[in-house]
């Protein structure tokens, strides 16, 4: 029994460190998402794009701590670029929101070649972070791990803050819960998309930097967290910011909780049944009002 | 030789995935994130009851089949009240799902091993091995896979998942079961593909997760896509390009992964310029081939075909609605509201904006469950009819934001309105041909009729989108009349529109109502209400404060006061 409690403990410190990079990446797709309504896989792509660009720097000799600061300086660019270069000319031709999602897809496709071509199929790792164990009592994670449960949170909470106090906050929650309304009270729609595709995809930028860092960057390393972050999105309730990353924490906890009944391949299915679940039962999520 | 004979084999079996995937998606505007899973399904089924329990050919592909279908249908479950955003995650987690199960349970499926040993097909007591023995046997299935396909995508049935397509609502308003075409199109994708799943398994007499993977859903979608919607010519187009260029890139002689990446970035590429230059992909859906021109008939317009056979308008009440109430919230946005329609009259709802005047449609067609009240048609109690059911009761109403089918031509959004089609029900489709072509002729003309009628035969082949908004709202008018419901209510029908258009849409509407049909509207235009109803209602927050000629009540200062507001010079 002592044994089962301590595994179950482990487990949870598990469930909680993927949970909290689910919550990040949540959080960053779903902004965008609440916004502008796109369904963005090419989030995935950008997330790729960031993790190969703080391997670079890094690889450059400047640091970790630069690398990070590049991968979220890149990712808000890549994010910026696919917002003028794909969507808003979409957008000018009156596509639907399934033409907008095929755009999404075919970039993503695109984007992933282009970097297997220039960097190869292998994985690139980034080092220069002191990889050590931490003990706490009946549990143990890496320093690494510790890392990303500290940048998540911290990342998270100060979205969430920016997004309660300030002016540009307030106008991205305005276009969030009504658009044609935000539009009446000044708020321009257009920046209003740029800045939640550059914050966006700063935060998945940082997020495809930590998972490089604990695990390793390769081209197609985007799809799996992404799909993550819809799952923690639709869990929590679309267009909640504290919902997303109920949803995370929830689906961390899931994947590694379910290695206490089930054997551990099987971790990759419970994701999607709970979302399974979750769409059959509650479409509207945990926490999230109907479904506009 | 036997490599293209492969190629070739290949080509048909995607275009069959693809027209199943075409129904779903070009037509029945639905996304399926799954088609991979779902034929992965029919292969391993095909393949285990093939292998384990000697289950012989032919009849192998009948279990795939039933599996897919049962499958695909799971799906639907759910989807029937999801769309959108929710439908590509709901069919990206069941992908997921399912190929998750092809590599953990190893007890079925041994895991990334796959299954091998899959017995060859025997045909006249030989088994078939090589491509070419295949062939004929892949192209047969193919072309009957195409043939149903095609017989459904562009019957009466076909014309109902593309209006579900093109807006849903207005679909429950002209009287079809959406529910019921949800369930019978994933039904049909799936057992479509399920044709083309039993067949790749014994094609490759292997077969392993790696081939039901995302990536291959994802690309059935991109095949589908650029060859073009709701044209399964293109389908077939999209096959040999998304098969026949890696094949001709295999030339580049450079490493497979270089190869492969080159395709997708073409492919990935593609569909994004698609969607920005050209949505409708290669061979768009209204494409001049194999697609006949309307001839519209000489005969002239009348409002003959807007009478209902037996429709008396006699005054006596068509419609009566009792104390029904609604409230949102702290909002009450219906209260006791008790109103009659007498038969061949009309009659108006006035009343400011946010009076609750759509709302009162919305409860009277079942859109909106009323909390209280009642509403009955020629006596029958309709409360608490599903919206289509009341259409089919004889109760159809409009919309304010006219809502056609705007991809459709002008002539199928009339034809779809149509009720009792022969050809909208499958055993009639495959089984009654004569019957249905007979129907679809004169539903033809019938559908013309009405379009005269409103004065716009002349541009039946025209794609409703394309037409301005006063022209738009005369076809959602001639739609609303095919539906030959006798009851109809009219959401705004002269606002947005100019003068000439004002008065040449209640000239249609008076003569409606002298054919005998009942009739309803939701008005602001004040001097459309005063020239064309017969008796008013008028309404205040929720409630009918009023009621009386349009005179009468325009000449009430009390009302002129709520309508327009104090006057303080």
């Amino acid at each position: 029994m002592d044994l089962d409690l301590g595994l179950a403990a482990q487990l949870a410190v598990n469930g909680l460190i993927a949970g909290s990079l689910y919550a990040l990446l949540g959080v960053s797709w779903g902004l965008v998402f609440a916004t502008t309504r796109i369904f963005h896989f090419a989030h995935a792509l950008t997330l790729t794009v960031a993790a190969y660009v703080a391997v670079l720097t890094a690889a450059a000799g400047l640091g970790l701590g630069l690398g990070f600061a590049a991968a979220a300086l890149a990712g808000s660019l890549c994010g910026l670029a696919i917002e003028l270069g794909v969507y808003r000319p979409l957008r000018r031709v009156q596509a639907t929101q399934l033409n907008i999602f095929l755009a999404s897809l075919g970039l993503l496709i695109a984007g992933e070649s282009v970097l297997l071509i220039l960097f190869g199929p292998e994985a690139s790792t980034l080092p220069g972070f002191p990889l050590e164990g931490i003990v706490l009592g009946p549990v143990a994670f890496t320093t690494i791990e510790a890392l990303w449960m500290g940048t998540a949170w911290a990342l998270v909470g100060g979205l969430v803050l920016w997004l309660r106090l300030t002016r540009w906050g307030r106008a991205i929650r305005a276009v969030a819960s009504n658009p044609e309304l935000a539009q009446c009270v000044g708020v321009d729609r257009a920046r209003v998309f740029l800045l939640v595709f550059a914050v966006g995809s700063g935060l998945v930028g940082i997020g495809g930097a930590l998972l490089a860092l604990r695990d390793t960057a390769s081209p197609f390393m985007g799809v799996t967290p992404i799909l993550a972050a819809f799952i923690a999105v639709f869990l929590g309730g679309i267009g909640s910011i504290p919902g997303a990353v109920v949803g995370g924490v929830v689906l961390g906890l899931a994947e590694n909780m379910g290695g206490l009944v089930l054997p551990g391949h099987w971790q990759g299915v419970i994701a999607f049944v709970v979302l399974f679940a979750v769409l059959v039962v509650r479409p509207a999520g945990l926490l999230g009002i109907a479904p506009r | 030789m036997e490599f293209w004979l492969h190629v070739l084999n290949w080509i048909l079996l995607l275009a069959t995935l693809g027209v199943s995937l075409n129904l779903l998606l070009g037509y029945a505007g639905l996304v399926s994130m799954a088609h991979g899973a779902l034929f992965g399904v029919g292969a391993y089924a095909a393949a285990l009851v093939a292998r384990d329990l000697g289950v012989p050919f032919p009849l192998t592909v009948l279990v795939a089949v039933a599996v897919t279908t049962t499958a695909a249908a799971l799906v639907t479950f759910p989807a029937l009240r999801v769309h959108g955003e929710y439908l590509i995650l709901l069919t990206l987690a069941f992908q997921m799902v399912i190929y998750g199960l092809m590599l953990s349970w190893t007890d079925l499926t041994a895991g990334r091993t796959g299954i091998s040993g899959i017995p060859r097909p025997r045909v006249l007591g030989a088994a078939l091995t090589t491509p070419a023995q295949f062939l004929p046997l892949i192209a047969l299935a193919a072309a009957v896979a195409f043939a149903i396909g095609w017989r459904i995508g562009e019957s009466p049935f076909g014309r109902v998942l593309k209006a579900l397509r093109d807006d849903e609502r207005a679909t429950l308003a002209i009287g079809k079961s959406v529910l019921r075409y949800k369930v019978a199109v994933f039904a049909i994708s799936g057992g479509l593909a399920g044709i083309a799943s039993a067949l790749f398994a014994h094609y490759q007499a292997f077969i392993n997760p790696f081939s039901f993977t995302l990536d291959r859903s994802i690309f059935l979608v991109a095949l589908v896509v650029l060859g073009g919607t709701a044209n399964l010519l293109g389908t077939l187009v999209g096959a040999v390009l998304f098969v026949g260029l890696p094949e001709v890139l295999r030339f580049l002689e450079a490493r497979q992964d270089i190869v492969d990446a080159v395709r997708n970035l073409i492919f990935g590429g593609l569909l994004v310029l698609f969607m920005r230059f050209r949505p409708e992909g290669l061979l768009p859906e209204h494409s001049r081939l194999g697609r006949r021109r309307v001839v519209v008939p000489a005969e002239p317009a009348g409002a003959a075909v807007v009478a209902r056979a037996g429709s008396r308008g006699d005054g006596t009440p068509a419609l009566v609605a009792q104390g029904l109430g609604k409230h949102f919230g702290g909002i009450r946005a219906a209260q006791d509201l008790s109103l009659a329609l007498p038969r061949g009259r009309i009659t108006a709802l006035v009343g400011p904006n946010g009076a609750g005047k759509t709302t009162v449609f919305n409860l009277l067609t079942g859109f909106l469950p009323p909390e209280s009240g009642r509403v009955s048609l020629a006596g029958r109690d309709i409360t608490r009819l599903a919206p289509w059911r009341a259409v089919r009761a004889g109760l159809a109403r409009s919309f304010q934001d006219v809502r056609l089918f705007e991809r459709m031509t002008v002539l199928d959004n009339v034809m779809v309105a149509i009720p009792d089609q022969p050809g909208e029900r499958l055993a009639a489709l495959f089984f009654a041909p004569r019957r249905v072509a007979r129907a679809e002729r004169a539903n033809r003309d019938k559908a013309l009729r009405y379009l005269a009628f409103v004065g716009l035969a002349h541009r039946a082949g025209e794609v409703a989108g394309a037409l301005s908004f006063g022209e738009q709202k005369l076809v959602a008018l001639a739609r609303l009349l095919a539906t030959e419901a006798e009851v109809l209510l009219l959401d705004e029908p002269a606002s947005g529109v100019d003068a000439h258009w004002v008065r040449r849409m209640l000239e249609l509407i008076r003569q409606c109502a002298e054919a005998g049909r009942t009739v309803c509207l939701v008005e602001h235009n004040l001097e459309a209400v005063t020239a064309v109803a017969d008796h008013a209602y008028f309404m205040e927050a929720g409630r009918i404060v009023a009621e009386g000629t349009p005179a009468a009540l325009m000449a009430d200062p009390r009302l002129a006061e709520i309508y327009f507001g104090k006057w303080r010079p």
